[in-house]
């Protein structure tokens, strides 16, 4: 009967008994279906509505306006390719084309066998790094068309243990250990120059780097 | 004296008249006996005659019973209902299609307000100008008698008097948006004719730019 | 609504000109009132304010230099400078209305709001004279039916809020909410779940654009081809007021109209929408009589009358009996009363079908208006039916009381109801122990609270503790399986405690007039009873009756026992409607002459009526309504009746003629008239007052002759543990009549079941939705079983209104309690 499996019942109310109102716990709760089945099920907001006291409609019109929650089937590997500014600047564009090419799904299609979600979005704050993408909303940096198959092949063939599974997003999010986001690198720490920097730097020529977390 | 000379002076018209040709015609409307002249003088192109109800070419209605031109008639005469179409079998294109249409041309002034007024072009006046009617139901026109046949044409009642391209040019307009509120021809101006029968030709400064919309009946997106 | 501190104002300078503002009223308001007119979509007097939609945007100046601000979401301070029409604010109106209609269709046409909506009307006098915006616009799949009646068309929707505010807010169902966002932002409802409120009609007739319409409505008229008057919702008794809207001689539409007092603009559908029952096929155009073959044939009113009078004539007036009456407007229940208790001479009348409460109760308690039971800092005390289920916009009024002006609501009724999550705290006393129940409460007040009608003692104490202010008893009848008799006592109980007053809740459309006119055993027009009346009333009236009569649940008895020779059935359906469904079968068959009169052939017409008045419905003669708080107000003649129908009083005074009596009633006016000079509490309803309060009503207030209830009923004996008691209660759609034969609102009856509380249901040992047997001591049924936390031990729910009315076959009218029996089937 109930969507939530027994652990996630249990933290569903341990969450709720964090607010001072149920109501509060609709996005927390949010995660933890998307977490639990990958994406958010009608059956998933209709138990969040009964256990927050609201009503199905109010859950989902508050979760579907945020982007990041999937109210459809997607793949067990979300890309979301940037094409914002920097990006489309650095060949975001390109790079999606090649995804699209390479995963043979347009933008918003899921592959054949499940594996990827491609999504194209907007600037995902890694400017510096450009051309970026996210998988599973971990950055990989400067990605290059060679980088985007080598990084299919690898997770298509199990060589990808620093991505974590989709939906697990709130769980990533409060796991980050600090120094890893994508362009926190303290200046004084930094190797190489952006790559914006390179490419005005006429001598040095430029290639794409791998950027790599 | 000057009274008498006023006198005549007074008669000069009737004098000339007297000697120009009559401007009567033998008009009989139709119901001439043998070798009885029965002429008709040519009506002018924009003669307000009797309301048509037209059609686009696939066979669909044009009114859509928005009941404008009941709002906007002076005299009161058009009764028009609207009702849902059906998906399966529209009546019109869109949600709404006219359900009742009435005219009383006992009542209307041929003002061609309605003709104004109509979003879709649905209601054009003829040429036909022959109501005498011997009972008030003759005079209220229906859907069934107003609405144009499956080739355009007006029906003709039985006591109108029809001769040689006087049904012609009942429609024809030039239209800024398209009915149904198709997006594709927002800002679009064209003349668009019905059917292929009695379409007017675009006059000056009335050009045809159909090239750049689509033709009716495309799919929408 | 009246503000505490009325004395203080503040200065605001609109346009230039000062005006008078009280602190905390809104800037949009107090310019509308200073005759600047400022365009909005989103705000609504009755609705929290939100700022959605941007159009009433105006210069602000408070000391800090003019800027743009949303006056919808300013209060008034002292010395403000307010420029509504400047080149900014113009320029402002000109760009919001330029991005509202950016995605908004330009299908006025075909629209139904086109030509009364806000958004034509304020682009036309606020708005830019043509779009920069050639790109495609929106496209939805249109439209999409959100419920029965209400239709969606989401491209047109310019997302002001009003429909979402109001079923969160106001009606407390969210099931419709925004969904997706930016450009794809739409209101919605969740798939599978529609926007199934009472009182989606409000959503309608809010939207300021076509986004929201309604079914009923759809594609009937355009707003130039609709006449309107106002008048009153006659569907329940609240007398929510309205305008009636027509065309061609049609109803095709009803609004709510913002009676401050009354129903703030709200209605329930079935107050909106049960009109379509006056259009409907079966309307009586002409009267019946049954003829040889025992068949209901039209004939002509001298015929339909003489066979009446002739039945009239021979009877004795203890053998006659009028029962019903609440649909007519209160000059025709005078009218009908004067002919049966005046000429007739019998007291054998009843307007309530076995299903309200002793009149006493009702008239002869300190009486309480709506605005009274919405107190900020009072307590409601809700010991009737569900308000949700049965008096819509009364239900709305007290949620507001109870959720933004502060009132405590406390709740006495057999289970759980639409104001349960507000209450704060919720007494379900077993059925038939309310006045146990209520005795306790009021000891509670000043002593210890023990555990009573299975309720424990806290609670009885911690209810008593939340006691404060000003007391207002929502009185009425929840369940039918109980007496009235038993709510009286509890009223008695519960009118010790101080400063308590009561507020009706009888819901039967006019019933309050018909009480008022005197259609009841030993009452006479004008809150008076046969004696203390007699002297008053005789020197008006042609004859009285000797002495008390029967009520319905006694008139129907009698009738089997063949004592009743004439039986006149007034706009009622005692086969669906009386609480005992057998009894109300004999009653009818064994009654030597039924006379009905009424708008569409009913269920017990068809069994029994031998003659069939047909009478003018509601929008098809004049008259007045009077509420459950006692405020009277009109009701107008919008369109002719059908075929020869007539009015009501019409009817009593064309028979009283024709036996010989002269009622001396020849319009509503002289009716009026004639009731204010016989009806001292009815003094002030003068056609002057009535005028003044066109929009409000008249109150008609005092106990008259009536005294207050006193206690009657002994103790009730507790059920043996094999049986379970019965509580059954109403919903609002229901397979009455009115809805029977209303389009849109037939089949929307809830199905049969019957409901456990949780300990009854495992004991049944079945799985929800099991098909179980029902069994009291006069009928059985069968229905699915489900578990109702709410209902207290021992207690078994069958609703009344499912198709009909199975419930009335396990009720027997003369118990004051029924056990039944619940087992597998």
């Amino acid at each position: 009967m109930s969507f939530f499996d027994t652990a996630n019942l249990a933290t569903a109310h341990e969450i709720i008994s964090r607010y001072p109102k149920p109501k509060s716990a609709t996005i927390p709760l949010l995660h933890l279906a998307q977490q639990q089945h990958g994406w958010v099920s009608d059956d998933a907001m209709r138990e969040i509505a009964q256990l927050t006291g609201t009503t199905p409609a109010e859950v989902k019109g508050t979760g579907s306006f945020y982007e990041m929650f999937k109210f459809h089937p997607v793949g067990k590997y979300m890309v979301n390719v940037c094409t914002n500014l920097s990006c489309q600047i650095l060949g975001g564009e390109e790079l999606l084309a090649h995804a699209e090419e390479t995963l043979g799904v347009k933008a918003g299609g899921t592959t054949a066998d499940g594996m990827f979600t491609l999504e194209d979005v907007e600037c995902i704050a890694a400017c510096t790094e450009a051309p970026c993408l996210q998988v599973n909303y971990r950055y990989k940096l400067r990605v290059g068309n060679d980088d985007f198959d080598q990084m299919i092949d690898d997770i298509r063939n199990g060589r990808a243990d620093d991505l974590p599974e989709h939906g697990t997003l709130a769980l990533v999010r409060q796991a980050i250990p600090a120094g890893t986001g994508a362009g926190i690198t303290a200046p004084e720490n930094a190797r190489e120059a952006p790559v914006w920097m390179a490419r005005n730097d006429v001598a040095e020529g430029s290639d794409d780097k791998d950027g790599g977390a | 004296m000057a009274d008498i000379a006023d006198y005549f002076r007074g008669f000069a018209v009737t004098f000339r008249k007297l000697f120009e040709d009559r401007v009567t015609g033998e008009y009989r409307g139709g119901r001439a006996k043998e070798g009885q002249p029965d002429d008709k003088r040519p009506k002018p192109e924009r003669l307000h005659g009797r309301h048509v109800l037209n059609r686009y070419e696939d066979g669909m209605e044009k009114c859509i019973g928005c009941e404008l031109c009941a709002g906007v008639c002076p005299a009161n005469c058009i009764y028009v209902r609207g009702a849902d179409n059906d998906p399966e079998n529209p009546t019109s294109p869109g949600e709404r299609f006219g359900f009742v249409y009435e005219i009383n041309y006992l009542r209307c002034i041929h003002c061609d307000l309605c003709v104004e007024a109509c979003p879709t072009q649905a209601i054009t006046e003829s040429k036909l100008f022959e109501f005498s009617f011997t009972n008030r139901s003759d005079a209220i026109y229906t859907k069934d008698e107003l609405v144009v046949g499956d080739d355009g044409k007006p029906q003709q009642m039985p006591w109108e008097d029809w001769r040689d391209g006087e049904d012609q040019l009942t429609s024809g307009w030039m239209r800024a948006t398209s009915s149904a509120g198709d997006h594709r021809y927002e800002g679009v101006v064209h003349w668009a004719g019905e059917l292929g029968y009695g379409v007017r030709a675009p006059e000056l400064g009335q050009s045809a730019e159909v090239a750049s919309a689509p033709a009716d009946g495309g799919e929408v997106e | 609504m009246s503000r505490a501190d009325e004395a203080e104002t503040v200065n605001v300078t609109v346009n230039g000109a000062e005006i008078e503002a009280s602190p905390g009223e809104l800037l949009i308001d107090a310019c509308e009132r200073a005759g600047a007119y400022i365009p909005r979509f989103c705000y609504h007097s009755r609705m929290k304010p939100v700022g959605m939609c941007r159009m009433c945007l105006v210069e602000v100046d408070t000391g800090r230099g003019a800027a743009l601000q949303p006056s919808c979401m300013l209060p008034v301070s002292d010395g403000m400078t307010v420029e509504t029409e400047t080149d900014l604010t113009k320029k402002a109106q000109d760009g919001v209305l330029e991005f509202l209609l950016v995605n908004h269709p330009l299908d006025c046409p075909v629209c139904d709001k086109g030509g009364e909506c806000p958004l034509q009307d304020q682009t036309v006098a606020f708005g830019p004279g043509e779009s920069r915006f050639v790109e495609e616009k929106r496209h939805y799949e249109k439209p999409i039916a959100i419920s029965d009646t209400v239709y969606l068309d989401r491209e047109r929707c310019i997302l002001c809020d009003r429909c979402t505010r109001f079923a969160n807010d106001v009606a407390g169902d969210t099931l419709i909410h925004f969904m997706d966002r930016g450009n794809n932002t739409q209101v919605n409802t969740f798939p599978d779940e529609p926007f199934a409120s009472y009182f989606s009609g409000n959503t309608v007739q809010i939207c300021p654009v076509g986004a929201l319409t309604a079914k009923p409505y759809r594609f009937k008229a355009r707003p130039w081809d609709l006449e309107e008057t106002i008048s009153t919702a006659w569907t329940d008794s609240v007398g929510s007021r309205i305008t009636v809207q027509s065309s061609r001689n049609e109803v095709l539409r009803l609004l709510g109209v913002d009676a401050d007092s009354v129903n703030w603009g709200w209605l329930s559908d079935k107050e909106r929408f049960a009109f379509e029952a006056l259009n409907s096929e079966d309307r009586l155009g002409r009267p019946l009589v049954r003829d040889d073959d025992h068949q209901l044939v039209a004939t002509g009113w001298g015929d339909a009358l003489d066979r009446a009078v002739a039945a009239l004539q021979g009877a004795a007036p203890e053998r006659i009996a009028m029962i019903g009456g609440a649909r007519l407007t209160n000059e025709s229940q005078y009218a009908w009363a004067k002919l049966a208790k005046g000429v007739l001479r019998t007291d054998n009348v009843d307007s309530q079908l076995g299903d309200g409460l002793p009149v006493e109760a009702v008239l002869g308690l300190p009486r309480a208006t709506i605005d009274d039971a919405c107190r900020p800092g009072g307590t409601i005390i809700l010991m009737g039916p569900d308000p949700k289920e049965e008096l819509g916009a009364l239900y709305l009024r007290l949620r507001h009381a109870v959720l933004e002006d502060g009132a405590t609501l406390i709740e006495i009724t057999p289970r759980a109801g639409g104001l349960t999550g507000l209450a704060s705290h919720s007494l379900h006393p077993r059925p038939g122990e309310l006045p146990a129940l209520t005795a306790a409460l009021v000891a509670a007040v000043n002593g210890e609270a023990v555990d009573t009608a299975g309720v424990g003692g806290g609670v009885i104490a911690a209810a008593a503790a939340a006691l404060d202010g000003p007391v207002t008893v929502v009185l009425g009848r929840a369940s039918l399986a109980e007496t009235g008799e038993s709510v009286a006592d509890a009223a008695v109980n519960l009118s010790r405690l101080d400063d308590v007053s009561f507020l009706s809740a009888l819901r039967r459309g006019n019933i309050h007039g018909a009480l008022d006119a005197g259609l009841s055993p030993g009452l006479l027009p004008g809150r008076t009873t046969l004696s203390a009346g007699s002297e008053r009333v005789g020197e008006v009236w042609p004859g009285l009756p000797e002495s008390d009569g029967l009520d319905t649940a006694g008139i129907l008895a009698a009738s089997a026992e063949g004592d009743i020779d004439v039986l006149i059935v007034l706009g009622a359906d005692p086969i669906n409607d009386f609480v005992d469904h057998a009894a109300a079968v004999a009653g009818l068959e064994a009654a030597g002459t039924v006379i009905a009169v009424d708008l569409v052939r009913n269920d017990s017409i068809e069994a029994a009526a031998h003659i069939v008045f047909a009478a003018a419905g509601p929008t098809e003669s004049s008259g007045t309504f009077t509420n459950l708080e006692g405020r009277v107000s009109v009701c107008e003649q919008k369109v002719t009746p059908p075929g020869t129908a007539r009015p009501d009083w019409m009817l009593a005074t064309e028979l009283a003629h024709r036996l010989g009596a002269d009622l001396g009633l020849d319009s509503p006016e002289s009716i009026r008239a004639e009731l204010v000079s016989v009806s001292p509490v009815h003094h002030n309803l003068i056609e002057e007052a009535l005028a003044v309060g066109r929009i409000d009503g008249v109150l008609v207030e005092g106990n008259g002759d009536i005294a207050a209830p006193v206690s009657t009923t002994a103790d009730v004996p507790s059920n043996d543990a094999y049986s379970l008691r019965l509580v059954s209660t109403r919903s609002m759609y229901d397979d009455g009549v009115a809805l029977r034969h209303s389009a849109s609102s037939r089949g929307l009856a809830r199905g049969l079941d019957v409901r456990l509380s949780p300990t009854e249901f495992d004991k049944l040992g079945v799985k929800p939705g099991t098909i179980v047997k029902v069994e009291s001591s006069c009928g059985q049924l069968l229905a699915p079983a489900f578990a109702d936390s709410s209902l207290p031990a021992g207690s078994a729910h069958v609703p009344w209104s499912a198709a009909g009315s199975p419930a009335g076959s396990l009720i027997d009218a003369g118990a004051p309690f029924i056990d039944v029996r619940v087992e597998r089937a």
